[in-house]
């Protein structure tokens, strides 16, 4: 006992060293923290050389590694039609997985700012990924791209002087237009919705429900999904209920992945029609039209994305992914791939811009022709695009196509209220907050 | 491998590792490997100490902190594991939840006193109500109790939204400014390991410790002799908690952040790795298996694009050829240098480590 105590003792001497030490230290800074410049480098491209080095943060392992995958082949995509040099300035890309965890991604962060001295960030794809490495790189005046992070807040509550939404929309601003269109135009008046239970799956319905109400629709139920859901067989029957008790349209709300397939192929194989339905981006997107086939030819859905709009610009960015692997491109690789554009533009038209020069650039640049439309950008750096209502078609290729069947020009993230007076107080939209 | 060490179950390891604890009557042999240990304990505080000034970047020293706050965590569990014979699938939520203390008062405009003290009053409470969920349990039914509260604190965190902020998570959370540089806050997390690995070392010499490793051993034995059982457990789970939740504090003043990844059970699982890899029970395995997981995450997955794949290579491994995990094999191989020396067969007859002889086997 004696024996234990005094070792105890030593340790918690050699502890109590420790801490004095530490203390002393304190006192005077390591050499690399003298001038502070390691803790925050001063962005600005290498202008002798030219080049603009960027960090691209995306989950290519872990849960969304398929997602995280396409956003960067998008990205990868347009340096290799237009190669990475634009104006005499090169890009540089150096690209790390955040595995979808905002530990991992805020470290990976660190890493390329620090160690690799990247000039932006672009990405990463997660809503909690995205606004940790949002509030880790606006105070260092380092821009951060996001092509396809869908979190409202990120330029609401969250929004900063260096945060930037450049390939996507915020979730309740591209499917308030579906809310209005299947209330006016598409003439249905009772509708039920099924979105996943978090976040995005909130924001996402919001959307619809005030466009839907608004235009005199009315909600008669809401169905919540956990975003780990796999058996649909449940839901599908809800939703059949629904449609049963008087309800004639049906909005469905996934985040990308299996969750649309799965839906579908429960409800069609329970005897569902495609008629009634409205999917959102991600629940429509290409993944989902491959897995599907021919039996959602005719299924309606809400994006900015549409991969059949006939436009010059898109038909190329289309073909040119088709050529590469035989598939037509969905959400995230065109997030990828007009931010890569966007940026390749703004260094086009003004050289090579870094740090504040850079967002003021981007934020000020009406990109007329992008794969998207016309996209501007508000005063919270968010997008101001097209969303559009598509059919899925099977093209001359005999590929499936999300082709728009009715435009929104002009979509921003008020949904036409304008901005309200202090946009970080907005209480953010859950089950019961559906913004009406 | 006729070692019967190897036979036990790393989960039940008795070994305290790096520092075995006092035998009975052991000879200069035994003195000199652990003043041994003691210089390498001293030699790696020594680095601890000296890292930032030796012309290490401001990413390294930034994973440095990663690593200890990891550390800290697994320390937690290795605690209850090791000491209790308690697998704990929670403690990820524990800091999580903490960390939502310090963040929710972060939101509400409130000083870092305040984040201190809401991070304090959410780790005890959230540690009472597992302790009192789980302490008349053991063994697996311990470990789903905890992966169920986990799943509950998760569950807040990710749909309480108007609280929690949903998936989005809380940012922007400030640390004290006296420690606002990355060094200086280095050296915090640095003194804060040291002083939770003491921490739960002191308790581990304690009379309570060998209470808790009695009841590890045989809870039934232990009752009879007149012990408050759950009492016991209660205590472990709240001196564990605590550990736990200061790592989640340490975490969210590292990354100015919080969201419901950092309860997930994911997070709880690496812990358990960290813990097993490391080696179960001993001084500076969560150290050593928070360095090996971290550095895999953060550093390998730069340069190898199926980076779980290594972890997971690594993880097997260790299990199958130093079930002791790091640390406790390193402990391990200098025990058997020691008898070589001292011409001490060792064999079936005698204990081969006297730690065995004062802790004795026991059952899973």
């Amino acid at each position: 006992m004696s024996m234990t105590m005094s070792r105890g003792g030593r340790l918690a001497a050699l502890a109590g060293l420790g801490v004095a030490a530490a203390l002393a230290l304190s006192a005077c800074a390591p050499p690399g923290a003298s001038t502070d410049e390691s803790a925050a480098p001063t962005p600005g491209g290498d202008a002798a050389t030219g080049t603009l080095k960027v960090g691209f943060l995306s989950p290519t392992s872990g849960n969304f590694a398929v997602a995280g995958q396409e956003m960067l082949d998008g990205w990868n995509l347009y340096w290799e039609e237009n190669g990475n040099e634009v104006n005499g300035v090169t890009i540089e890309t150096i690209a790390e997985d955040d595995a979808g965890n905002p530990e991992t991604a805020l470290t990976k962060a660190h890493k390329l700012v620090e160690q690799d001295g990247v000039d932006i960030v672009v990405g990463p794809l997660i809503a909690s990924t995205a606004s940790a490495v949002a509030a880790y790189t606006a105070p260092l005046g380092i821009p951060n791209l996001h092509p396809v992070a869908a979190s409202n807040d990120l330029t609401q509550q969250n929004w900063n002087d260096f945060t930037v939404r450049t390939g996507s929309m915020g979730g309740t601003q591209s499917t308030y237009p579906g809310g209005v269109w299947a209330a006016t135009e598409g003439g249905y008046s009772k509708a039920v919705t099924l979105c996943h239970d978090y976040s995005f799956g909130w924001e996402s319905c919001a959307g619809f429900v005030q466009g839907f109400v608004e235009n005199g629709g009315e909600i008669v139920q809401q169905i919540w999904a956990p975003n780990t859901t796999t058996d649909w067989g449940g839901y599908a029957a809800q939703v059949q209920a629904a449609l049963a008790g008087g309800a004639d349209v049906v909005f469905v709300a996934l985040a990308g992945g299996a969750g649309g397939p799965g839906f579908l192929t429960a409800y069609l194989d329970a005897g569902g029609s495609i008629e009634p339905l409205l999917l959102n981006c991600c629940a429509a997107d290409q993944g989902t039209l491959r897995a599907m086939g021919d039996r959602i030819i005719g299924m309606k859905s809400v994006s900015y994305w549409a991969e059949g709009r006939d436009a010059e610009v898109t038909r190329e960015f289309v073909d040119a992914y088709i050529a590469k692997t035989g598939q037509v491109p969905g959400a995230y690789i065109a997030g990828g791939y007009i931010t890569a554009s966007l940026l390749a533009q703004v260094i086009e038209e003004r050289g090579l811009l870094t740090g504040a020069d850079l967002i003021d650039a981007i934020t000020s640049y009406t990109f007329e022709d992008s794969i998207f439309g016309k996209v501007s950008w508000d005063e919270y750096n968010n997008t101001i695009a097209p969303v559009y209502i598509r059919e899925v078609q099977k093209g001359e290729d005999g590929l499936l196509y999300n082709v728009p069947i009715a435009e929104f020009e002009d979509v921003d993230q008020w949904l036409g209220k304008g901005a309200p007076a202090d946009v970080r107080s907005i209480v953010p939209y859950d089950q019961t907050n559906q913004g009406l | 491998m006729t070692n019967p060490a190897t036979r036990a179950t790393p989960v039940v390891r008795p070994s305290t590792g790096l520092i075995p604890a006092a035998p009975h009557g052991s000879g200069g042999g035994f003195w000199r490997t652990r003043w041994m240990q003691l210089t390498g304990l001293g030699l790696l505080f020594v680095l601890g100490l000296a890292l930032p000034y030796l012309g290490t970047t401001t990413f390294a020293i930034s994973l440095t902190s990663t690593i200890l706050i990891a550390a800290i965590l697994a320390s937690s569990v290795n605690f209850l594991v090791g000491e209790g014979g308690l697998a704990s699938l929670g403690h990820g939520a524990i800091a999580g939840a903490a960390a939502y203390g310090a963040g929710w008062a972060s939101k509400q405009g409130w000083d870092v006193g305040m984040q201190v003290v809401m991070a304090l009053v959410v780790t005890l409470v959230v540690s009472f109500v597992y302790a009192i969920l789980a302490m008349r349990t053991s063994g697996i039914y311990f470990l789903m109790v905890t992966l169920a509260v986990g799943m509950l604190i998760f569950g807040l965190a990710s749909k309480y939204s108007t609280v929690t902020n949903g998936d989005t998570g809380i940012s922007g959370i400030e640390r004290p400014a006296f420690i606002s540089e990355y060094w200086t806050y280095y050296y915090f997390v640095f003194g804060a390991f040291v002083l939770a690995t003491a921490l739960l070392w002191l308790v581990r010499q304690s009379p309570f410790g060998a209470s808790l490793r009695g009841i590890r051993d045989s809870e039934s034995r232990m009752r009879s002799l007149g012990y408050n059982v759950a009492g016991y457990k209660v205590g472990a789970f709240m001196i564990s908690g605590f550990v736990a939740g200061l790592a989640g504090l340490l975490s969210v003043w590292h990354t100015h952040f919080v969201s419901p990844t950092s309860t997930g059970v994911e997070r709880s699982v690496l812990l358990i790795v960290m813990v097993i890899l490391g080696g179960v029970g001993t001084l500076m395995g969560p150290l050593i298996g928070a360095t090996i997981v971290i550095l895999v995450e953060n550093v390998v997955s730069s340069h190898v694009e199926r980076w779980q794949l290594i972890l997971g290579l690594i993880f097997i491994l260790v299990i199958l050829f130093a079930r002791a995990g790091v640390a406790g094999s390193i402990a391990k191989l200098f025990r058997r240098i020691r008898r070589r020396r001292s011409g001490d067969p060792g064999g079936p007859s005698g204990p081969e480590d006297p730690a065995e002889a004062v802790l004795g086997n026991h059952p899973a």
